[in-house]
């Protein structure tokens, strides 16, 4: 349906339409024609506003002839990656491992335009079925590399029931204004364990957009983090969902952003079915002039009784021009439930300075003490001790840089 | 003569428009041990935080010299690293801090400041057991976020711990008595004296005099709106024990 005054279209969304067009994607296509790239009056971009931000988006990437090399190194880890949205070939996979391929978009249908995106342009995703305990860590690197380019790319991921595996996710590249758009589906079998760190460490005039879809089968324990430490544009929505009884999700997130940088995380949690927990938890920090989004939906089902669902954001502004916005919803359907959401914004604390201060410790270190502290709950529950380090790496190199 | 540890002289300090130290002087030599006592608000409190460096104090007059050098131009962790070390009346609880973490990042910035060596792991953790095990700071406190969930008398204890730990030239004890029971007071004040080596100075403040029977002083002064207004032996603590404060008030107008 057209609206009675069709939106102006700009350079961003005629180049969108004409890439989705090429790709077969009329549907999409359309969608972006008649509504434009979402606005803030799409209530899950209220405060990010990408007919704004995204004004131009570069021309679909090419297969990448040289690629500079991953941005985290993770000692131990399985390897895989996805340059300029093609899968590569991939070294033997450790046992209960199976890496391949299918083609097409991952996500599960839903009205949003960049999940629309996403499928309409993916070719082929990198798929994993996991089965037993895994205790390499799966590292799967996505990088955007020379001129500017758009990439949709996709990974697929099944892990059996019973199994265990941690899987990090990295995206980084060549220092150009790439847009990224980045999908992960992973279905959690009965009683699987599950920890999915996600990174973006692009560079400062790329815009990365990812979508992580999570489905939850009973009892499966699912831990994510996602960690905005490079993108000037960076959003990730997240829709975890719990299918089964038993299940719970520990869904954190962690937006690091600096002068003119952008970073948004949004989460839709859904409780499709009775005794499933939740525990979304996301800390910003903030320093110059930047901007930090949380949003943070919960979703219980009209016979989702006794979910237990506690949503929290907390920022730490280190500059005055710096904003952090939170908007947490709840949308409650069941009338046994417990469910709530928190919100706090602050400085770093003065007394607790003054007293690492009056110990010898200088300032500088002091403050990053205290920071690591802020974000020690984020960090310090991934237990793979390189993967932990790893992520400690990349929060001290967002202190140390500007 | 050597040269004093502490040496402040007609110290006046102000935290916003208010004027709170209105002159004190004081002089510590090498060793020594002086109580500072006085009624709530008489500005005890305030004269540890100038002293320690904490930014919400303007001092608009006066010195204060630690061993012969000016520290009133210092950052606080640069007084630290000078031999300054203030006991917190109210210790500060950080999470997500972890206490070894902070206590290695301490005597390390503190030696390194000093142009010494980092110490090494190994002679780090048996520093801080020997200074844990004289008071009672077991293996479980210090595993915990620094101060996090520790009692009043922990806190405390922990405060004296790092102390030991630190070894500065001036400690400054600040209410160091208030919400410890008689069993932990004894604990805290054994561990204080077992500081007392000839050299290093004490400044104790205090509101009661019932510390000062297990840290006992070389020199006790009295503190009256923002000034010490009589100073005497150990004695004069009982004497105001057992006659309050009032004959001090309208002295300072």
């Amino acid at each position: 349906m057209r609206p009675a005054f069709p939106v102006r279209l700009g350079a961003a969304e005629e180049t969108l339409i004409a890439q989705l067009k090429a790709a077969g994607a009329d549907q999409v296509a359309e969608r972006v024609t008649v509504a434009g790239l979402p606005t803030r009056r799409v209530e899950a971009y209220h405060y990010t506003d990408l007919k704004t931000l995204l004004r131009t988006v570069p021309p679909l990437a090419q297969p990448a002839n040289e690629a500079t090399g991953t941005a985290i190194r993770v000692p131990g880890a399985y390897a895989l990656s996805i340059v300029n949205g093609v899968v590569q070939h991939a070294a033997t996979a450790p046992e209960g491992v199976i890496v391949g391929k299918t083609h097409g978009g991952v996500l599960t249908h839903r009205d949003d335009t960049l999940v629309g995106i996403s499928n309409g342009l993916t070719k082929e995703a990198l798929s994993l079925d996991l089965r037993g305990t895994i205790d390499q860590v799966i590292q799967i690197d996505h990088r955007i590399e020379g001129e500017a380019g758009h990439v949709a790319d996709a990974t697929k991921i099944f892990v059996a029931d019973d199994s265990s595996v941690v899987i990090l996710e990295t995206f980084s590249g060549s220092d150009a204004a790439h847009v990224g758009n980045h999908a992960s589906y992973l279905a959690l079998g009965k009683n699987a364990i599950v920890t999915h760190v996600t990174v973006d460490l692009g560079s400062r005039a790329t815009a990365h957009f990812a979508t992580n879809e999570y489905h939850l089968a009973e009892g499966a324990q699912l831990r994510t983090l996602v960690v905005h430490a490079g993108s000037g544009l960076a959003r990730t929505h997240l829709f975890p969902r719990m299918e089964g009884a038993g299940a719970h999700a520990d869904v954190t997130g962690l937006n690091l952003v600096s002068e003119g940088q952008h970073s948004d995380i949004t989460m839709e949690t859904t409780h499709a079915v009775p005794h499933t927990s939740s525990q979304p938890l996301f800390k910003s920090i903030t320093r110059g002039r930047s901007k930090a989004v949380v949003q943070g939906k919960l979703i219980v089902a009209r016979d989702a009784q006794k979910t237990d669902a506690k949503f929290m954001h907390q920022g730490l502004m280190l500059s005055d021009d710096a904003e952090i916005l939170s908007k947490p919803e709840l949308e409650i359907y069941a009338d046994d439930v417990v469910c709530g959401h928190g919100s706090t914004c602050g400085k770093l604390d003065e007394d607790s300075l003054f007293y690492l201060l009056s110990r010898g410790i200088p300032k500088a270190e002091a403050e990053t003490m205290l920071v690591r502290g802020f974000i020690a709950e984020l960090i310090d529950p991934i237990e793979d001790e390189a993967l932990n380090e790893a992520l400690q790496g990349i929060v001290d190199g967002w202190l140390l840089g500007q | 003569m050597t040269t004093p540890v502490l040496e402040i002289r007609n110290l006046h300090a102000r935290i916003e428009e208010r004027e709170i130290l209105k002159g004190v002087n004081l002089v510590i030599p090498q060793g020594e041990v002086h109580a500072i006592m006085g009624r709530n608000g008489s500005g005890k409190s305030t004269l540890s935080y100038v002293l320690a460096g904490k930014e919400d104090y303007e001092v608009t007059e006066g010195e204060i010299l630690l061993n012969g050098v000016s520290i009133l131009e210092m950052e606080p962790d640069e007084r630290a690293a000078a031999g300054l070390f203030l006991a917190f009346q109210y210790p500060i609880e950080i999470p997500g801090v972890a206490t070894m973490t902070f206590l290695k990042a301490a005597i390390n910035a503190q030696r390194k400041a000093r142009g010494e060596g980092e110490l090494s792991t190994p002679d780090f953790m048996r520093a801080v057991k020997e200074a844990g095990a004289q008071l009672n700071v077991d293996s479980e406190m210090l595993k915990r976020p620094l101060n996090v969930g520790f009692s009043g008398g922990e806190k405390k204890r922990a405060e004296i711990m790092q102390m030991a730990l630190l070894k500065p030239s001036l400690a400054v004890l600040d209410e160091t008595d208030s919400g410890l029971d008689i069993d932990a007071l004894q604990v805290v004040s054994k561990g204080v004296n077992a500081l007392r080596d000839g050299k290093r100075s004490m400044l104790v403040i205090t509101h009661y005099q019932r510390l000062l029977n297990h840290i006992v002083p070389d020199v006790v002064h009295v503190f009256s709106d923002g000034r010490i207004v009589e100073s005497g032996d150990k004695d004069l603590a009982l004497q105001l024990e057992a006659k309050g404060y009032a004959d001090y008030d309208g002295q300072a107008a």
